[in-house]
């Protein structure tokens, strides 16, 4: 995932615009430009941490998205400098996901968390269904792609219609892009009011559609609603772009499979 | 009084309040009898000049406009002007000029022509009284002439603007005239000027030169710069200062050039802001910075100027007056008479003939640019320049309330809501859309050809999506894959192919759908196409026609939609619909004079009356389809014979079109070895609000990935 554009995603979406949020976390807005445009590395956590509150966004996804380690456990490691120790074991044994879950459920047993943080926003597996998992499709503009999805999403939002749903999602796109880079897009239409359903696209062909990094578009993930943490959706589905999980779900034949993989990858992030 | 006018700057900043606010105040009074704001303007200078305030005070204006002041007020008013033509070349988008037609090139040109011819026979016959001494007989009469075909295109932009005409035909045409005829006006003029200010013939030759290489140069050099600079220093924030300062620098260049050339610098500020590039928000930056300082602040000291340099006094004989008005009524004639007899030419009616003449003859502000000039050039003495001015005033006065009779708000406000609809029964429809679901290889060139005769050349609005829907892998049962006809992967190539054969495009569109039906009918709503076109074929057990996929299609679709029986269709050509008067059959008789206007095929519309049946609103239907290329054969069905009529008539057709209804379509397929077009109408829920497209879809659009 191309960390600058999704966070031009997550601001324009925000509706705030590149000056005042430079101003908000005091940067200036070529340096914060450049970050978008993918000539600067991301932020440090400090000043994540800081886009993530005038975002309104939990600061875990953010830095989680820009593969920072966490203030939180970087002044833990200081506090506890044996907890490093235990890092250093678990990367010795390069442990894959699987067994990482293994360890987390004999934390979770062992010493059970004092408060539940997790934000309440639903997962994006929770938002997809097999029927809005339209696989293999094959098209030569992204607008039909959008057009495509807009009609089963259209199924599953009483009162919407497919046409009006497109005509959202396109303006939105027209206005600025949703590539995140790795070949997914992120079109999305978000409204308060309506219940966040998701769908969920691969493309049989690859689209050579402008992307932050240039790899064409393999998977699009259409979201429309959003209900109170819209922007925390955006970013949820941001984590799907890697390499390993496009070209998995990209491979998947029914959308069951499709749906399964999701959900496991999304488990992984806790 | 001495004391606040004590310097040149003193005195030069009273004039200006004074002027801008008699002009503001006099503005009030114009809006309030719904008049352009030049006429206030105009007023205003004239009762500060010599013929009001002149004859009624003579020591205040003595005190206000000593001749030692004009000097600095003129270079003040000129440099107003060059701003002011600068934001006229501005407002002139030249590039609506394209494609407007005969219309408006025959009546921009004759409403120059006549105005000219009347405006130099005028010239003959006032000649010897008002024209000063040591002119040239023929500067004098060129002048006349261009003085009279001037239009004044920023106040007819102006009053088309307020009266919310601009939308109107009748606007539409009027303002591309008008531009027209300024371009051309202001040619002739620089033209005049050269050959005023030659002292001979070899002189007045190269200044033409220089006029055209100067010209050319902006066209070929300047602009292309113009136009990369300003893609460069329009962004998000605006204009940088540095574009803006380097534009006007360029500007008075330009003017600085054209008044050495001996064309006058206006010119060449016109032409600077004609060539601005439009895009990107670049000339209507430019001209919200400039407008308010020009128009408040500049302009009035030109009228103001041009007030004082009127001598109302001067017209002191009643042949003064009698010529005056005869100017006036020539002025009238020319401009008015020209524009309306050509627009009646053209074919427009007399109501927007007659409006689109009073709105030519609107001289306004340009008229007293031009008047200017003259009497700085010394071709007009200051008798006909008053002459001429009040000509100006009087032309531009009328135009307001004329209009107003000849073309009152009412009747414009009906023109407005009911835009005229285009003739549909000579032209095709504008636009339209088929959606076509193929589901295996053989399918695709047949419709591939129906939709070819349907669109004929594709235009922007005719929409042609191609749509394969495939099982999902899990859900192919040993029943389907028994079956011989297996489902193609790539059905949707050889239609592709066949399409760029006809030379349409055609968007593809494939993916895994479980409900093939309900899918086809939400892509046909989401594209909002006026006919989904779906394949048939006959498998070895029958199952009924219009069965399975069809039949939900048929069923849910909210668009008409159409089954082809394709028995190798080769080019449509000729084409037979049976008719018989349900709603299904006028589809298919609307389809097929499609194909008649668009390939030009041969419909044959089959009417089968029943006895005893009487219908005269499908008279009246087929009244209306009646064209060309369409042929209505009747026959008369006496007792249950309909089919074998249809399968008689059918021979050496190369397509039939059959509605769906009361026809049994199962039946004559049996019986007739030709191919099929079952149409099946639907009624769309509320025909009159057809969404339109959004003219911006390709932009989220990339081209496919080969």
């Amino acid at each position: 995932m191309h960390f600058g554009a999704t966070l031009r995603l997550l601001r324009v979406d925000a509706g705030v615009s590149l000056r005042a949020l430079a101003q908000k976390i005091g940067v200036s807005s070529a340096y914060l430009s450049r970050v978008e445009n993918g000539h600067d590395q991301a932020p440090t956590p400090d000043r994540l941490m800081a886009i993530a509150r005038a975002l309104d966004l939990p600061p875990t996804l953010l830095i989680d998205l820009a593969q920072r380690v966490s203030p939180f456990v970087a002044r833990y490691l200081e506090d506890v400098p044996s907890a490093s120790y235990l890092f250093l074991e678990i990367a010795r044994r390069k442990l894959n996901a699987a067994q990482l879950a293994r360890v987390h459920a004999f934390l979770a047993a062992e010493f059970p968390a004092r408060s539940a943080s997790r934000s309440d926003a639903p997962r994006l597996h929770e938002l997809l269904a097999p029927e809005r998992v339209l696989l293999k499709l094959s098209c030569s503009y992204l607008g039909d792609a959008i057009d495509v999805a807009a009609v089963r999403l259209a199924n599953a939002a009483p009162g919407l219609n497919a046409a009006a749903i497109a005509g959202e999602i396109r303006e939105r796109e027209r206005e600025s892009p949703t590539g995140i880079g790795h070949g997914v897009a992120v079109p999305h239409a978000l409204a308060a009011h309506i219940r966040p359903v998701a769908a969920l696209v691969t493309l049989a062909r690859p689209l050579q559609v402008a992307t932050p990094d240039d790899l064409p578009l393999q998977m699009l993930l259409v979201i429309v609603g959003g209900g109170q943490a819209p922007l925390e959706l955006l970013a949820r589905a941001a984590r799907l772009a890697t390499p390993d999980t496009v070209a998995q779900l990209c491979q998947a034949t029914t959308p069951d499979a499709a749906l399964a993989h999701v959900r496991h990858v999304e488990s992984e992030f806790g | 009084m001495a004391f606040l006018l004590h310097s040149p700057l003193c005195l030069l900043i009273a004039q200006l309040v004074i002027i801008i606010t008699t002009a503001r105040v006099l503005g009030v009074v114009a809006r309030k009898i719904h008049q352009p704001l030049v006429i206030a303007e105009v007023v205003a200078g004239i009762l500060l000049g010599p013929s009001l305030l002149g004859l009624v005070a003579p020591d205040v204006k003595a005190a206000l406009f000593p001749a030692a002041s004009l000097g600095i007020l003129g270079m003040l008013s000129q440099v107003g002007l060059i701003l002011f033509m600068f934001l006229v070349g501005l407002e002139m988008d030249l590039g609506m000029l394209r494609g407007r037609g005969r219309a408006s090139v025959l009546i921009s040109h004759t409403s120059i022509i006549v105005p000219f011819s009347l405006g130099a026979v005028l010239a003959l016959y006032i000649y010897p009284t008002l024209m000063p001494q040591g002119v040239a007989f023929s500067s004098f009469t060129l002048f006349m002439g261009a003085a009279m075909s001037i239009t004044a295109f920023p106040v007819l932009a102006r009053i088309l603007t307020e009266r919310r005409l601009l939308r109107t035909k009748v606007g539409a045409v009027t303002i591309t005239c008008a531009a027209v005829d300024d371009v051309t006006a202001w040619c002739i003029l620089a033209f005049v000027v050269s050959i005023v200010r030659a002292t001979a013939l070899t002189e007045a030759v190269v200044t033409t030169i220089l006029a055209v290489g100067y010209t050319l140069a902006m066209l070929l050099l300047v602009r292309p710069f113009l136009a990369r600079m300003a893609a460069r220093g329009t962004g998000r924030e605006g204009l940088t200062q540095n574009v803006v300062a380097v534009t006007f620098v360029l500007l008075f260049l330009s003017a600085w050039a054209t008044e050495l050339i001996g064309i006058h610098a206006l010119f060449g500020a016109f032409l600077m802001g004609a060539i601005i590039p439009r895009e990107g928000g670049f000339a209507r930056i430019l001209a919200e910075k400039l407008e308010d300082i020009v128009v408040i602040v500049l302009l009035p000291t030109f009228f103001a100027l041009s007030g004082l340099r009127t001598q109302i006094g001067l017209l002191n004989t009643p042949e003064a007056w009698i010529q005056c008005l005869l100017i006036v009524l020539v002025a009238c004639l020319g401009k008015f008479g020209g524009s309306y007899v050509a627009a009646r030419w053209t074919g427009l009616g007399w109501r927007e003939s007659a409006a689109l003449g009073i709105l030519m003859n609107t001289r306004g502000l340009m008229e007293l640019i031009v008047l200017n000039i003259g009497l700085e050039l010394g071709v007009i003495s200051p008798t006909l320049f008053t002459m001429m001015v009040l000509m100006a005033l009087v032309t531009t006065f009328m135009t307001t309330p004329i209009l107003q009779v000849v073309y009152p708000p009412e009747l414009l406000a009906r023109e407005l809501a009911e835009p005229p609809q285009p003739d549909t029964r000579v032209t095709l429809p504008e636009g339209f859309s088929v959606l076509m679901c193929v589901a295996f290889d053989r399918s695709g060139p047949g419709m591939a050809q129906v939709a070819g005769a349907l669109i004929g050349k594709q235009t922007a609005s005719d929409r042609l999506y191609g749509l394969q829907l495939h099982r999902p892998a899990e859900r192919t049962s040993t029943l389907l894959e028994e079956e011989d006809n297996a489902e193609s992967p790539g059905a949707l190539e050889p239609l592709l192919a066949r399409s760029r054969d006809h030379g349409l495009s055609v968007r593809p569109m494939s993916f895994v759908s479980g409900e093939p039906a309900r899918d086809i009918c939400s892509v046909a709503e989401v594209k909002d196409v006026d006919l989904i076109l779906l394949g048939w074929h006959k498998t070895l057990f029958g199952q009924a026609f219009l069965g399975g996929t069809v039949h939900d299609v048929i069923k849910d679709a909210r668009a008409d939609v159409a089954v082809l029986v394709s028995r190798d269709l080769g080019a449509v050509r000729r084409v037979l619909v049976p008719f018989c008067g349900s709603p299904h059959d006028e589809v298919a008789v609307r389809i097929a004079r499609r194909m008649a206007f668009a390939v030009g095929a041969e419909v044959t519309v089959l009417r089968i009356r029943f006895r005893n049946a009487d219908a005269p609103h499908i008279d009246a239907f087929l009244k209306d389809m009646a064209a060309d290329r369409v042929t209505i054969v009747e026959a008369i069905d006496d007792g249950n014979k309909a089919v074998d009529l249809v399968v008689k008539a059918a021979e050496g057709q190369d397509l039939v079109v059959l509605g769906s209804a009361p026809l049994s379509p199962d039946q004559i397929m049996t019986l007739c070895p030709n191919s099929f077009l079952v149409v099946h109408h639907r009624e769309r829920p509320e025909p009159a609000q057809r969404r339109p497209r959004p003219l911006t879809e390709p932009q989220t659009d990339a081209v496919a990935h080969a």
